[in-house]
């Protein structure tokens, strides 16, 4: 019974505990900071000038290709596709200023930026790793191998093909 | 009680709503005409080919199975996780011996392929799938985890992943929650082609010894099947009738 009786309580604390936040005049939430959280703008690859589709293309779209592209390459064994998550994250790779790689959860990583802003949770790298190829063979992994030996065994052509681009 | 003509005039009415709905899909699916071109540009998988595996276990020393082991975790980035109860297992080594005369065998045991695999029957999502060329597979995007076909091979070819990963490699996207089990190289083999050669036999072949053969079962002119020819070689479990693509010699 203790408990029953509690439970009305409990919302009165918690209401009571709110209600300053629904009082907030103009000046007080200029101050209060909400109003200055900026549209994200992430960092350009400077590797290439042009994304395998425009701009407006890929920040409507990547998702609807990603998707596309993950059945055709599991079902179907297409790795050539220039949509491949593994040539998105080739040159959308940002090193951090101390030259550590940039993980997914870090809000400096190319897709956190615009989904930590849109809160839409990414489940792609759960599974799928990160980060480019160059630093895949640099040695900084986690699961106790060595450095990944990126001897070019079962990457696409087209994976290859930007190996060699930028002189590898 | 509301007049009908009179809310007609001033509210839309039902029909309408419709047919503005209507447009505004079809202006909204015109700008996506690329999706309708990388729809065309999909290639789907040839079945001519079945691709399978001889497992020569006259040749292959323990060391060997062991070094099949190690070098599908280099390439596909797996290995047993600190604290784990629950082994990763594409590959594992198995050890037969003899009780009457303490001859022992040592062979590589993973993902058979089977033609007809009990982990795509029991799967109730289609996460467990057989592709065209005969690679039995699992889609990892639409697993649910649930372990029936752990349950359901005969060979326990596969396994779970219990624990939140790192560092996954590009060529073998392993995430918690999903089985996972031998791909046959797939990426090795979407590249190659009937030249693929997987890791294990990578690591075990040296020239002329050829330990494990990879290849073509339909085509009669390929490796696999002139060994298979002149030589035999098991199926496990012969008498369940999944006739799997990986055989053996020498058991």
């Amino acid at each position: 019974m203790r408990s029953l009786v509690s439970i009305p309580r409990l919302l009165l604390l918690a209401a009571l505990g709110l209600a300053p936040l629904g009082i907030l005049d103009a000046a007080e939430y200029e101050a209060s900071g909400f109003g200055e959280i900026a549209v994200p703008s992430p960092e350009r690859p400077a590797r290439a000038e042009q994304c395998v589709e425009p701009v407006e293309v890929m920040r409507r779209d990547h998702m609807k290709l990603l998707d596309h592209q993950r059945d055709e390459t599991v079902i179907n064994g297409e790795r050539d596709s220039k949509y491949s998550l593994v040539g998105c994250m080739n040159c959308h790779n940002p090193a951090s200023e101390s030259g550590e790689v940039v993980r997914y959860e870090d809000p400096q990583h190319f897709c956190a930026e615009c989904h930590a802003y849109a809160s839409v949770k990414i489940d792609c790298f759960e599974c799928h790793a990160d980060r480019g190829l160059e630093q895949l063979q640099q040695g900084k992994l986690d699961t106790g191998f060595p450095a990944w030996s990126g001897n070019g065994a079962g990457l696409s052509s087209a994976t290859l093909g930007h190996r060699l681009e930028v002189g590898q | 009680m509301t007049n009908l003509a009179e809310r007609d005039l001033t509210q839309p009415s039902r029909r309408g709503f419709l047919k503005g709905a209507a447009a505004a899909a079809a202006t909204l699916v015109a700008p996506g005409i690329f999706l309708y071109r990388t729809g065309q540009a999909a290639t789907s998988l040839s079945s001519e080919a079945r691709w399978g595996l001889l497992i020569d276990t006259n040749v292959l020393s323990e060391a060997d199975v062991d070094a099949c082991v190690s070098a599908c975790q280099r390439e596909h980035g797996w290995r047993a996780e600190p604290g784990s109860k629950t082994d990763a297992q594409w590959i594992r080594k198995v050890k037969l011996t003899d009780q009457e005369t303490g001859h022992q065998k040592f062979l590589p045991m993973m993902c058979l392929h089977c033609e007809s695999p009990p982990c795509v029957d029991v799967c109730p999502t289609g996460a467990s799938f057989k592709r065209a060329d005969g690679i039995v597979l699992v889609n990892k995007h639409i697993c649910i985890g649930c372990r029936y076909c752990m349950m359901a091979c005969p060979y326990k070819a596969r396994s779970f992943i219990h624990e939140t990963l790192k560092d996954q490699l590009p060529v073998a996207p392993r995430g918690k929650g999903t089985v996972e089990s031998c791909t046959l190289c797939v990426h090795r083999v979407d590249r190659d082609g009937a030249n693929a050669v997987p890791a294990c036999a990578e690591a075990v072949n040296r020239g002329e010894r050829k330990a494990i053969v990879f290849g073509d079962l339909n085509d009669p002119q390929s490796e696999i099947s002139q060994r298979l020819q002149e030589l035999g070689g098991k199926r496990l479990r012969a008498d369940m009738g999944l006739n799997p693509g990986v055989r053996y010699q020498g058991l």
